[in-house]
């Protein structure tokens, strides 16, 4: 398998996962039904963090066809800049899926309406649109036979619009590299972001694993928005460095095996928050042992984010490592 | 004006060569991951004890998190080791450059103020919770401060040297 493959494996992802959540959502007002509402937020978290590999892996998949002469750099040019349009909004989207569910981890039935979720709604609303476009440019670059018109790079109507909005991205590429103080500072808050969620994220898992028993589960848990803003400055920062520097990262081993790492963790995450685990922490008192799914949760998170780190350091020696 | 020939020494000395030169994933790029690991022990502990302080998760009860302070001294210890290995890397490029004393000086008042942070606020037995908050809370800001540039400086230090490595 190499990234092209990866790439046409992954796509699908946002485009099917946002319309299916997006489905879950309007449903749950219609239905009342709050066990649905959480689903699909999940669903838009979940279909977030996947959209980072899906996009990533798209340079990938330019390689492999750049040298066909039926391709046009055009088209794929198009493709890439929907897309990058499209993975900033199903970033929003994901992160106020993410509020919401914050909210919503204790109250069993919040208020029918707020503001967030009416932003949830407009933006995973556009997402889809946006991803819909995204799937109908990358179809364009392989299938002429489905082109409607003769030229398709010549858009009217609602895409013209649309277009209007979409980052060329080569020169989204040159911004990112247009000083190199503008690259110090995302590498700066890169790491200020690191040590706000290890600091965050650490200080809970080492108690569920033990560490300082006076603490408990509960209060420290009230941490857990700093890390997700140390999360969310992190994957802000480092997805604008890969569009500052594409083919550096995206043929580099040790990053897609830290990509591979932070998704692991989105799954180590769903696990304590879907099943007992989380509950078992929130009631952990004062002296109290931690029950073994909790613990082994908490050792997973620990062991996964220093995996991160080091991945992370490994990536400039590991650069031009996939062909 | 030509940087003191000491500098060149250590470059030339086996050790200072094998760590700047070395293929092995063991040498330099390792002493960076611990230098990030320290990173991230010494100053995510301490950010968890500043927020707490500042009022951020008040359920957390305070006095247990002096705990948290034998993880900040591990992650110091580490940098400080690894620190120096990557002076004796780079020796030039490091001691030539104003922001590298500037990093330093910057973690030197950080790192008095975790001393402060100890003595005054957790070490006190007369202190309840609110008078622990209230006496802490500048050394926390300052704290907080002071790593965010501690950080910048030493990420600006791939950015800014003047020379890599002794100008021949």
């Amino acid at each position: 398998m190499n990234l092209a493959h990866l790439h046409l494996l992954l796509n699908h992802f946002p485009i099917i996962g946002t319309i299916v959540a997006l489905g879950l959502f309007i449903v749950s007002f219609i239905g009342k039904n709050d066990d649905l509402k959480r689903s699909s937020l999940i669903i838009f978290a979940a279909i977030a963090l996947l959209t980072l590999p899906a996009f990533f892996s798209g340079i990938g998949a330019q390689r492999a066809v750049r040298k066909d002469p039926l391709v046009s750099t055009a088209v794929i040019d198009r493709h890439e800049g929907a897309a990058m349009l499209a993975l900033f909004f199903m970033l929003i989207t994901g992160a106020l899926a993410l509020i919401e569910l914050w909210k919503r981890r204790r109250i069993v039935t919040e208020k029918p309406w707020s503001g967030n979720l009416l932003a949830i709604l407009l933006f995973s609303l556009i997402t889809a649109g946006l991803m819909a476009r995204v799937g109908t440019t990358g179809g364009d670059i392989r299938h002429p036979e489905i082109w409607s018109v003769k030229d398709v790079t010549q858009e009217t109507g609602l895409s013209a619009l649309v277009h209007i909005f979409e980052p060329t991205p080569s020169k989204f590429t040159d911004l990112m590299l247009v000083s190199k103080y503008w690259w110090a500072f995302m590498m700066d808050l890169h790491f200020i972001g690191l040590a706000l969620l290890i600091g965050t994220v650490g200080i809970l898992n080492l108690r569920v694993l033990g560490f300082e028993k006076r603490l408990t589960g509960a209060s420290l848990h009230r941490l857990m928005p700093w890390a997700m803003a140390g999360f969310g400055i992190n994957v802000l920062t480092g997805t604008l460095a890969f569009i500052g520097m594409p083919s550096y990262y995206a043929f580099d081993a040790a990053f897609w095996l830290k990509m591979l790492a932070v998704l692991l963790l989105g799954l180590n995450a769903a696990v304590f928050y879907l099943t007992d685990a989380f509950e078992s922490v929130e009631r952990l008192g004062p002296g109290q042992e931690a029950p073994r799914l909790a613990k082994v949760v908490a050792g997973s998170s620990l062991f996964l984010w220093f995996a991160v780190i080091t991945l992370g350091r490994y990536i400039q020696s590991y650069a031009d490592t996939i062909r | 004006m030509v940087p003191p020939t000491f500098l060149r020494t250590i470059e030339d000395s086996g050790f200072s060569t094998w760590l700047r030169e070395s293929e092995s994933p063991f040498a330099f790029y390792f002493v960076l991951l611990f230098h990030t690991f320290g990173l991230a022990l010494l100053v995510g502990a301490n950010t968890v004890v500043d927020l707490r302080i500042l009022g951020v998760a008040r359920e957390i009860p305070l006095a247990p998190l002096k705990r948290l302070f034998r993880i900040m001294w591990l992650g110091f210890g580490i940098n400080a080791l690894t620190g120096v290995l990557l002076i004796i890397a780079y020796p030039t490029k490091a001691l030539t450059n104003p922001v590298f004393y500037m990093k330093l000086t910057l973690i030197g008042f950080a790192v008095w103020i975790i001393t402060l942070l100890k003595d005054r606020v957790f070490n006190d037995p007369k202190l309840n919770e609110k008078a622990m908050m209230a006496r802490g809370a500048t050394l926390a800001k300052w704290s907080i401060f002071l790593w965010i540039g501690a950080i910048t400086a030493g990420r600006l230090l791939a950015y800014t040297y003047k020379y890599l490595t002794y100008p021949c």
